[in-house]
């Protein structure tokens, strides 16, 4: 793996070491380890089936890994094990994720997505529910800052002007942008995409692709640079924005390094082209 | 409409209502059409009505194709959404309108004892739905059980005023905490299931509160109930009939009479119900409130979000569970004798098809829903057992034309720019 390749000045954020998760008898990730460098875009490919979306539940919590260690480096620079936590904790401790089949709240509108991602700060504002009950100032100055912050947000992803739409009446692309948008909203200190791209036009590819790169730089909105993690597969804009590459196969990493190297290595050609490793 | 057009609409009406007369012969032959009879004799025989059959599948061949012809295509000529609009525009001016009517109704001439006595019975059931649809609208948890908690309510305040003389104004915030807390116990074990499961552990959670206080004949009397529960007191003046000095009519040197004590119940109820709409309309535009909402649309992203489900669901089953308990108590100082026969399954069913026909997650849908089918109850006194057939049609009717309640759509709870509406279809039931 080529060091050159990572941004300078930075240091893993996430560390995944040896994980393994076994269904029963099927071993679908085989101590996989990689590190995610602070923001960098560090992408996750593979063939279909190859674990990728296994190794993203066990970082988000929705899957606890057989065996294997996850360590998150807060921005306080404190370590969370990650594999011991439960999901919402997870996402407590800044790791925020999206779901390759949109999991938006349809019913709520576009805002309130954005605001239900903002309910940890918002709850402690609240006084155990009583003060916001009787419409104190402090939970009125927490929530106005809320809507501020999705405000912002919306504006960075085009949608302002769909703000009290409810969100399953949005178009597809929309939908897309806004979960990014929903899970920037808890102030993650890494954003895990899955497969973001999934059925987007070209034209809507090209804007993912730019609001990743401003996210990883924090020129979104005013938020600080956040380090992404995603999986995809549309290579266009896997070697387009990632910073770094991690190749799985049949639950075994085959290959990593930045998007150059990766693209030439002969494991990965054979595991997508499904030529003779031999040859 | 162009000739040929019409013809295949006719044509179509007629292989539907071909269909439907078909069912219902299928239905009717068994049904209707074959009867065992006494003979004179003593011996069974077979009777045969075959004229009867052939009358009821006319009958439904007739209704299917006039529905079919005149009544479906005026519902489906595009003017749904117009009417919802309309309907949502004028829902902003019925609920105060509500509001100013259950205000002023004691002192409406014409108005009886028996009139505000149904008036509390509504409000109490306004109250309830508007509890419950706290855990069934807000926060999709289906709740079968709901009636435990207002019985818990019921029983902690008949209890604590047997057994300590305590006041029913200490007994109500005690009974609502007491039901809380019940509404808890029950949050643990359900957290992990949903839907039909958790809807059948609710059911049974219900059940046994009621066997629980049948059988506890020691502390609950069992069957036989509690009865002298001492009635509420004006901030300590009772209404006593004879006026003597300390009495509420003393006090304010008026006539003694039975009908203040209804009036003050009726306001009593009232003002509990406007407290549960309150925290219900306020709680909806707060973090938790969302959160419930949030949950009943998506689980799985909720917790991605690092919203605890737990607390997130116990809260929203506490918080119904104390306006039930409220209710409750409310109701064992009016009764002044209850017993496990009024906590029974039918109660919660009724509680739930409220919330259901007024429309998930809507407080004057809820409202109208409570009048018409409490009130509806009453005015269909005289005909006697075919009150449940009424009944039953009137909610099948609802839920041919307006399949999500009277207010199916949903407001938002926060707006950047203008208020709009939210239609039904994008608003997730919930699936516990």
């Amino acid at each position: 793996m080529s060091e050159a390749a990572i941004p300078s000045g930075s240091g893993a954020i996430l560390d995944v070491d040896g994980i393994s998760m076994r269904f029963g008898g099927l071993l679908a990730v085989d101590t996989v380890s990689f590190a995610v460098q602070r923001g960098s875009i560090t992408a996750l490919i593979g063939p279909n089936g190859a674990g990728k979306t296994t190794v993203f539940n066990c970082i988000t919590g929705f899957y606890r890994p057989t065996s294997g260690r996850i360590a998150l480096r807060r921005v306080d620079g404190s370590l969370a094990a990650l594999e011991r936590l439960k999901d919402h904790r997870i996402a407590r401790a800044g790791v925020a994720r999206t779901f390759q089949n949109i999991r938006l709240f349809a019913g709520m509108t576009a805002l309130e997505n954005l605001l239900v991602a903002q309910h940890l700060p918002l709850q402690r504002a609240t006084g155990f529910g009583i003060g916001a009950m009787l419409g104190l100032s402090r939970y009125k100055a927490a929530e106005a800052e809320a809507i501020e912050r999705a405000a912002s947000w919306l504006r960075a992803i085009n949608l302002l002007d769909r703000a009290d739409d409810a969100a399953g009446e949005l178009p597809y692309g929309a939908q897309r942008r806004l979960e990014i948008a929903r899970a920037m909203c808890t102030g993650p200190a890494l954003l895990c995409l899955d497969e973001p791209a999934a059925g987007l036009n070209p034209r809507e590819s090209e804007e993912l692709a730019r609001l990743l790169t401003t996210i990883r730089d924090g020129t979104a909105t005013s938020s600080a640079p956040t380090s992404v993690l995603l999986i995809e597969h549309d290579m266009g804009i896997v070697m387009r924005i990632s910073d770094h590459v991690v190749v799985l196969d049949h639950g075994r990493k085959i290959a990593e390094g930045p998007p150059d190297l990766v693209r030439n290595d002969r494991h990965v050609i054979a595991a997508y082209l499904g030529e003779d490793e031999e040859a | 409409m162009t000739p040929s057009g019409l013809a295949a609409r006719v044509r179509s009406a007629l292989v539907d209502a071909g269909k439907a007369a078909l069912v219902a012969f299928g239905l009717f032959i068994l049904m209707v059409g074959l009867r065992t009879d006494v003979a004179p004799a003593g011996e069974l025989f077979l009777r045969t009505r075959w004229a009867e059959v052939g009358m009821l599948c006319a009958l439904v061949f007739g209704l299917r194709l006039a529905t079919a012809l005149w009544v479906r295509p005026r519902l489906s000529e595009g003017n749904t959404q117009r009417s919802a609009a309309l309907l949502s525009q004028a829902g902003l001016m019925f609920g105060p309108a509500l509001l100013a009517v259950a205000l002023i109704l004691p002192f409406v001439p014409g108005i009886g004892r028996y009139e505000l006595d149904l008036g509390i019975l509504v409000l109490t059931y306004i109250m309830l739905g508007w509890g419950l649809n706290i855990v069934v609208g807000l926060a999709g948890l289906l709740d079968l059980g709901y009636v435990a908690f207002y019985a818990v309510g019921a029983y902690s305040y008949a209890l604590l005023a047997q057994f300590f003389g305590l006041s029913f104004w200490i007994c109500l915030p005690l009974a609502g905490i007491l039901a809380a807390f019940w509404g808890v116990l029950l949050g643990f074990p359900v957290l992990r299931l949903r839907g039909d499961y958790l809807a059948i552990v609710t059911l049974a959670f219900g059940e046994i509160i009621r066997i629980v206080l049948l059988n506890w004949v020691e502390l609950t009397g069992g069957p036989n109930g509690i009865s002298g529960i001492p009635r509420p007191t004006f901030f300590g003046l009772p209404f006593s009939m004879g006026g003597g000095p300390g009495s509420f009519a003393h006090f304010f040197g008026i006539e003694p009479s039975p009908s203040h004590r209804v009036i003050f119940l009726y306001y009593l109820i009232l003002g509990l119900a406007l407290l549960t709409n309150w925290v219900a309309v306020r709680i909806r535009r707060q973090p938790i409130g969302r959160a419930w909402e949030a949950l009943r649309e998506d689980e799985v992203a909720c917790r991605a979000l690092g919203i605890d489900i737990t607390n997130t669901k116990l809260t929203a089953f506490a918080l119904g569970a104390m306006f039930a308990g409220f209710a409750g108590a409310f109701f064992a100082t009016r009764q002044a004798f209850i017993s496990p026969e009024s906590f029974t399954f039918i109660e919660s069913a009724i509680i739930l098809a409220i919330v259901v026909l007024g429309g998930l997650g809507s407080q004057v849908g809820i409202a109208v829903a409570a009048i018409v089918m409490i009130g509806g109850f009453e005015l269909f006194r005289d005909l006697d057992e075919y009150r449940m057939l009424v009944f039953g049609g009137a909610m099948v009717a609802i839920m041919v034309l307006r399949p999500r309640g009277l207010v199916g759509s949903r407001a938002p709870s926060v707006v950047l720019g203008g208020r709009k509406r939210i239609d039904a279809s994008l608003v997730g039931e919930g699936r516990g």
